[in-house]
């Protein structure tokens, strides 16, 4: 290797040590403790894990809980080798000439991509999507997107508060996940398997209608009326779509409605005015 | 055991809704109050010394308790060991009352308990499985039999 090579590695590495002169501290007692205690392992399971350094491959047994995948060299050991936390990492199936690959490409300047080989095919598969669906921001997405399907699911039914889950209901009103940094939206529907990308749904706060004067009841496209029939779930308000790609589906869909509600109006329209066109007081 | 470093410490900086200057008091005796920049970013509690970019610190948010030990301090006990409580100051009441509450709902075991009420309760109610249209609902991780019970389940709707 030549003296180039080194410094340029030397200039590039940024130190991200702290004053204390040593690394950041991950208590890892705390990330043993949550892996061994009762909650279960979302997976687990050999894989080859390529080293850093070289391009050689070593088996090692990974287990998969919540954001955290660690890993070690037999199920049996208590001795953990390592643990990879997955937030800001993309999920890819790899090209490279090696069967079965696939990597987590965590982004950023500097940031390091992870490269790993299964065994067959359908456990390469089976990690993959076990990984896309790990991280913490995809999953405050979800949370997100089910209490607001949940809430539609609720009115629809005509049950306003329901008396379910008290524990959980003080907390769904108030519900906020903060998105945590750029890995999130977009970026992480990016990065999945074709069809599924989820995104946090951007329609405006509802407002649940009320009776209105007029002839035609108000109706706002995101809103279903309470005392119309419930569309089929296919139908309702576009989720997992992505609406950079599809507004135009969005526009015609809500367009849809709007030319039936026009419809409507302009048919009860009529009818009144022809009521009117009689004689207001009939003279006999 | 070895943990991606570097990517911790660019998760550390990602834009955070709960960043504040505490006290932070560690478990040991002996341990004083230290004033430390914290930051909630998903389930991890990164401290910082207030003046630099890099933490000194995370902690993982998992299987620990969060409570109010006074107006304006609050405490988290790991491993269900007391010896391991960790103090945080707060300047007043109501930023000591956001902090209990953010960290627990930060819980990835939090966050998965939820989904599976959802999943469940939306299931209940309009008869889909809402993960069907995300191609998940075969993952290990949002099953509802995952070894956690909720609630009773309402059967009546069966």
């Amino acid at each position: 290797m030549s003296c180039s090579f080194f410094s340029n590695s030397h200039s590039a590495h940024k130190s991200t040590f702290s004053s204390s002169g040593v690394g950041m501290k991950l208590h890892e007692k705390l990330l043993t403790h949550y892996l061994s205690c009762t909650s279960p392992v979302d997976k687990e399971g050999y894989l080859c894990k390529k080293k850093e350094r070289n391009a050689t491959y070593q088996r090692r047994w990974f287990v998969l809980k919540a954001n955290l995948l660690f890993y070690q060299e037999r199920p049996a050991d208590r001795h953990l080798l390592g643990v990879i936390v997955l937030e800001g990492c993309a999920v890819r199936r790899s090209e490279s000439g090696v069967q079965f690959a696939f990597s987590l490409v965590f982004e950023g300047p500097g940031l390091k991509t992870y490269r790993f080989a299964a065994g067959d095919g359908q456990t390469q598969e089976s990690w993959v999507k076990a990984l896309l669906s790990a991280s913490h921001c995809y999953l405050s997405l979800l949370v997100r997107d089910l209490g607001r399907q949940y809430e539609e699911a609720k009115q629809q039914r005509g049950l306003g508060e329901s008396c379910h889950g008290s524990f959980i209901k003080q907390t769904t009103t108030n519900f906020f996940f903060p998105v945590q940094g750029p890995t999130a939206e977009v970026r992480e529907g990016r990065s999945f398997s074709a069809g599924t990308v989820l995104h946090a749904p951007s329609i405006p706060n509802r407002v649940v209608p009320k009776k209105s004067p007029k002839l035609w009841p108000r109706r706002n496209a995101h809103v279903t009326p309470l005392n119309g029939p419930a569309p089929l779930y296919g139908e309702w308000p576009l989720v997992g779509f992505d609406p950079l790609e599809d507004f135009k589906k969005l526009h015609d869909h809500y367009g849809q409605e709007v030319k039936k509600a026009r419809e409507e109006w302009l048919r009860s329209h009529r009818a009144e005015e022809a009521h009117i066109d009689g004689d207001l007081i009939d003279l006999g | 055991m070895r943990f991606n470093e570097k990517e911790m410490v660019s998760l550390s900086r990602q834009p955070s809704e709960m960043a504040a200057e505490l006290g932070m008091r560690g478990p040991k005796k002996g341990d004083v109050v230290k004033k430390r920049l914290v930051k909630l970013v998903v389930n991890f509690l990164f401290y910082f010394r207030t003046d630099e970019e890099e933490p000194i610190g995370a902690l993982l948010l998992e299987q620990c308790r969060v409570e109010r030990e006074d107006t304006q301090v609050f405490s988290i006990v790991f491993l269900d060991e007391a010896e391991r409580k960790y103090l945080f100051e707060c300047n007043s009441e109501e930023q000591c009352g956001e902090w209990v509450d953010s960290i627990i709902k930060a819980s990835y075991e939090f966050m998965r308990k939820n989904l599976i009420f959802y999943r469940t309760e939306i299931h209940r109610l309009t008869g889909k499985d809402p993960l069907e249209q995300y191609g998940i609902s075969d993952e290990t991780r949002f099953q509802v039999n995952n070894g956690l019970q909720l609630m009773p389940r309402d059967t009546s709707s069966l």
